[in-house]
């Protein structure tokens, strides 16, 4: 039922105004978002806010301190009760929704069952190591869904289109440097393998440009306009004010491809 | 025959300066990131390097991925963060 004039009484009214955009598509969408720090929290706000409420948000840690300069769902007695970050984005997500629209799973991304790729239509990586985003590349690749994937320093950042089955991987781009840096990630004691948490140079306001960037890229493609879309990738330096698009071919030897 | 050395450019393309480098036909694509950013002090981090808008292959040797001489390559992090 409409009123006549009663334009402020739909929550998506503004975003119906933007023709090509599909909020009724965008409110079925499954996205299955992996990462729950700075950039999970920017995107996860995006996505609620955008209209998205089919989300599971996978992440294994809890909150820190130092987390709290970047993440609007985290606040400090969440360090301090070592809640984790998966179940504050996903609570966030419902608080901005207005209803049960995330759910959270806070067990590590390699644990979660195949299930949860073949059950989303879209995937977000919000990951800080190459490792995770190499495996959740494979696993988005796999199961025939769109990955979108974020990376951030600083005030620089990118963010990567993956479509299978068309064109050039996450990994694909990757080289030697890539393989060096998983390397630094892990010693071995003897006893266990230890992953060393790398400690970057972080703002907000290159993780809200990288977070916004990789959202729109979903709602394009939920809303049927791939036209629209980065081709691969975007590089984004923000103390230079540079935004550029770049392609990386597919690299016929990527084993990702050929499995 | 004995390769000829060519000389190229590679611009830092987080702080805009650049460093001149001479290479051989077959040097690869990962000997020009690894030579940068150890030039650049950046051993710790992960780069790709492009050629106008197109991002090389690091197992590319020079020849096969088109870069000639007076070449400029640019040096761009691919950060890992989130
Ligand atoms: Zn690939």
């Amino acid at each position: 039922m409409i009123r006549p004039f009663d334009f402020d009484g739909d929550r998506f009214d503004r975003s119906r105004r933007i023709d090509w955009l599909d909020v009724n598509a965008i409110s079925q969408t499954k996205v299955l978002m992996v990462g729950a720090g700075a950039l999970g929290n920017e995107a996860g706000k995006n996505l609620a806010l955008s209209g998205f409420r089919n989300i599971t948000v996978v992440d294994m840690d809890t909150v820190a301190v130092s987390n709290l300069s970047r993440c609007l769902f985290f606040r400090e007695s969440d360090a301090a009760d070592e809640r984790f970050k998966a179940e504050l984005v996903a609570d966030g997500i419902n608080g901005l929704a207005g209803g049960r629209s995330a759910r959270a799973v806070t067990a590590p991304i390699e644990e979660a069952a195949s299930d949860l790729f073949r059950g989303s239509d879209v995937v977000l990586g919000c990951l800080d190591n190459v490792l995770a985003r190499t495996h959740v590349n494979g696993q988005s690749y796999r199961a025939g869904k769109l990955y979108v994937d974020g990376g951030m320093e600083g005030l620089t950042g990118r963010v990567m289109v993956v479509r299978p089955p068309d064109g050039a991987c996450l990994q694909c781009g990757m080289n030697k440097s890539h393989a060096k840096v998983a390397s630094l990630r892990f010693s071995c004691t003897g006893v266990e393998t230890v992953f060393h948490e790398p400690r970057l140079a972080a703002e907000i306001t290159t993780t809200s440009v990288l977070a916004a960037i990789m959202v729109r890229e979903i709602a394009k493609h939920t809303s049927g306009r791939d036209d629209l879309m980065l081709s691969n990738m975007l590089y984004y330096d923000g103390k230079q004010n540079r935004m550029e698009e770049l392609e990386i071919s597919r690299n016929p030897d990527c084993l990702v491809h050929h499995n | 025959m004995v390769p000829l050395p060519f000389r190229i450019k590679v611009k830092n393309a987080e702080s805009g300066a650049t460093v001149e480098m001479e290479l051989e036909n077959d040097n690869t694509i990962d000997e020009v990131i690894e030579s940068a950013a150890t030039f650049w002090n950046k051993e710790m981090g992960a780069y790709v390097v492009r050629k106008g808008k197109k991002v090389l292959r690091g197992t590319m040797a020079l020849a096969d991925a088109g870069v000639r001489e007076d070449d400029m390559l640019e040096l761009v992090p691919d950060p890992e963060g989130g």
